[in-house]
């Protein structure tokens, strides 16, 4: 059997799925963690009591208060609004690197492993040239080129995303070729479009859904690190990597910004990460006993 | 052997090229013209301009320019700086070359084996309370990006408990908070690895024969165990050596140390592209050369990669 079909066939249906979830201690405190920071970028400017933009130089450097949850920063504004709306900004990045990353991906992936040749050849290659950069080093090389901003932050992580996940969509889609039920679709005539969509595509999702929920914690902490060196999410828009920045200078005085930021960032992250090797252990059997 | 040696000896060199070109076609179309900058206010003086022009090479056709950027990059050169005028990059990175080297060897030094015995130790009490907090610990270190981590920490040890200066370079205690920094997702990673691969060796029917002679569980561990962990190992430390690239832009900055992380993130601010290229183009040749060196030195270790067998 095929890795991909493997793993279909071990995950049993969508009711075991879920209960074998709810017992996986860590997957269900990621999601508890994942879905308080989702709430809290869909809702949470909206029940913000104050505006993340709006400054007041009179409340400088504010510490945590009556009128001030959270305390205020360097401009007077109020850190729980920003923070809330910092969530916001960090998940639309994500999201969004996700999205490109994934149909690029997924598409030359297909492509690469069910034409062959030079197609794949050539999308092979290019992922080879985007693995051959240290890490974050294309994602600073393009930000240089742009100018910082959100759709830089998020063109140029979706570079660096991409060659992982048409690799794997390549491997699978290789494995899956020898397939009963893929040469039998072959045999029918059926259209090259509608093999791979209907046929493939279903059977490695649960591999592709692994691949993202383990990829959003290294998404979020990327774009807070361009955030933080300046070179991703500007001013006005709140970025807990820039809230960071901004914060460290008068952490002797006023500790609050930069720790609150730290706290959010770091928390959130963690949230992820053990959603995602949650994910991975039940629904990636290869990797369960480890 | 040979046709490996030649395999990978061809990886470095479509790596480097693409290196090379990349950073050239960069150069070509980064935003503004750097001359103007380098004016400033003697924006009117045409004769300098020109004088600049020809000495930054700039009016000569792209072809041109290229060949001698290769030219000058055989010969260690990387160009002239934008931010400096006359300067040459090489010089302008001087300074930082002996300091991020050091700080990112230092952090590797430390996280090897920091990591390998972490995770040793919890593979071998796997599922104990002791293998929970570990694995839990390896979470959150892997999880927190380094200034958020480092934001904690000079508030705890450098200004709450004041053991530890807040930034600034020159004295050995400076440098152990940005090391330790380093070195922790880094020891996380490897610690997360190490208890894997431990499990999977401890599994093996050789560690079976070898408790089933009496072999004492130490040896057993030691002499079976940990060296069939090592060799996996060796692979991902390029991984690792790209995130500790990565890894001195961040601590560079948040600690003020004048390394080549800070100086690439100042020129990117100053528009110095060729600083900034330079700099790219140097981490890149590392970090090809050291996965080289990994690839064959596993190539030599494990004789199936050799044989172009799936790892």
């Amino acid at each position: 059997m095929s890795l991909a079909a493997e793993a279909i066939a071990e995950t049993g249906g969508a009711r075991e799925f879920i209960a074998r979830f709810l017992r996986h201690r860590s997957a269900m405190l990621g999601s508890v963690i994942v879905l308080t920071v989702v709430l809290a970028a869909l809702i949470g400017p909206l029940l913000a009591t104050k505006d993340w933009r709006s400054t007041d130089m009179g409340f400088v450097w504010e510490p945590p208060g009556e009128d001030f949850v959270l305390g205020a920063d360097q401009l007077g504004r109020d850190v729980l609004a920003r923070l809330l709306m910092g969530a916001r900004v960090s998940l639309v990045v994500a999201f969004g690197v996700l999205a490109i990353a994934m149909i690029v991906g997924v598409t030359l992936g297909m492509l690469a492993a069910w034409r062959g040749g030079w197609v794949d050849a050539v999308a092979m290659r290019a992922a080879d040239v985007t693995f051959a950069f240290p890490e974050l080093i294309i994602a600073i090389l393009v930000a240089a080129m742009l100018g910082p901003g959100v759709s830089t932050v998020i063109l140029s992580l979706a570079i660096v995303s991409w060659p992982g996940i048409a690799r794997l969509t390549r491997a699978l889609v290789l494995s899956l070729r020898g397939e009963l039920f893929i040469e039998a679709a072959i045999a029918c005539g059926t259209p090259t479009r509608r093999i791979l969509l209907q046929h493939c595509l279903p059977n490695i999702v649960p591999a592709l859904i692994v691949r993202a929920s383990v990829g959003v914690g290294f998404i979020v902490m990327a774009e807070a690190t361009l955030s933080f060196l300046g070179l991703g999410v500007q001013e006005p828009l709140p970025s807990w990597g820039g809230m960071i920045r901004d914060g460290l200078p008068a952490l002797r005085s006023d500790p609050y910004l930069a720790l609150f930021a730290a706290a959010a960032l770091g928390a959130t992250i963690i949230g992820f990460n053990m959603l995602g090797d949650g994910l991975r252990d039940l629904l990636d059997p290869r990797l369960a006993q480890r | 052997m040979l046709s490996f040696l030649a395999q990978r000896l061809a990886g470095l060199v479509a790596t480097v090229l693409a290196a090379v070109i990349l950073t050239f076609v960069a150069n070509l179309f980064v935003p503004g013209d750097p001359i103007t900058v380098m004016l400033g206010d003697q924006s009117s003086n045409r004769e300098l301009a020109a004088k600049l022009r020809a000495e930054y090479g700039l009016e000569r056709p792209v072809i041109e320019q290229f060949v001698s950027y290769v030219l000058g990059l055989l010969h260690g050169e990387m160009g002239l700086s934008f931010r400096f005028p006359g300067t040459k990059v090489s010089s302008v990175i001087a300074d930082g070359l002996a300091i991020s080297p050091l700080i990112a060897g230092a952090a590797l030094a430390l996280a090897i084996p920091t990591g390998i015995a972490v995770g040793v130790f919890a593979a071998l009490r796997r599922g104990s309370l002791a293998d929970t907090g570990v694995m839990l610990v390896l979470v959150v270190g892997l999880s927190i990006p380094n200034f958020a981590l480092a934001t904690l920490f000079v508030w705890l040890f450098s200004i709450k408990l004041g053991w530890l200066p807040v930034a600034g370079w020159g004295r050995p205690v400076q440098a152990v908070l940005p090391i330790a920094l380093l070195a922790i997702p880094a020891a996380a990673y490897l610690a997360r690895l190490a208890r894997t691969f431990m499990l999977e060796v401890l599994q093996q029917d050789y560690i079976r024969t070898a408790r089933a002679k009496g072999l004492a569980e130490r040896l057993v561990v030691w002499r079976h165990g940990l060296r069939n962990v090592l060799l996996p190992i060796l692979t991902v430390i390029g991984v690792i050596l790209g995130g500790l690239i990565t890894g001195t832009f961040v601590v560079e900055t948040i600690f003020n140390i004048p390394g080549l992380g800070r100086i690439a993130i100042q020129s990117i601010f100053a528009r110095d592209y060729p600083v900034t290229m330079g700099i790219v183009m140097l981490f890149t040749l590392v970090y090809a050369l050291i996965n080289f060196i990994v690839d064959l030195l596993y190539g030599v270790i494990d004789p199936r990669v050799r044989a172009g067998a799936p790892r």
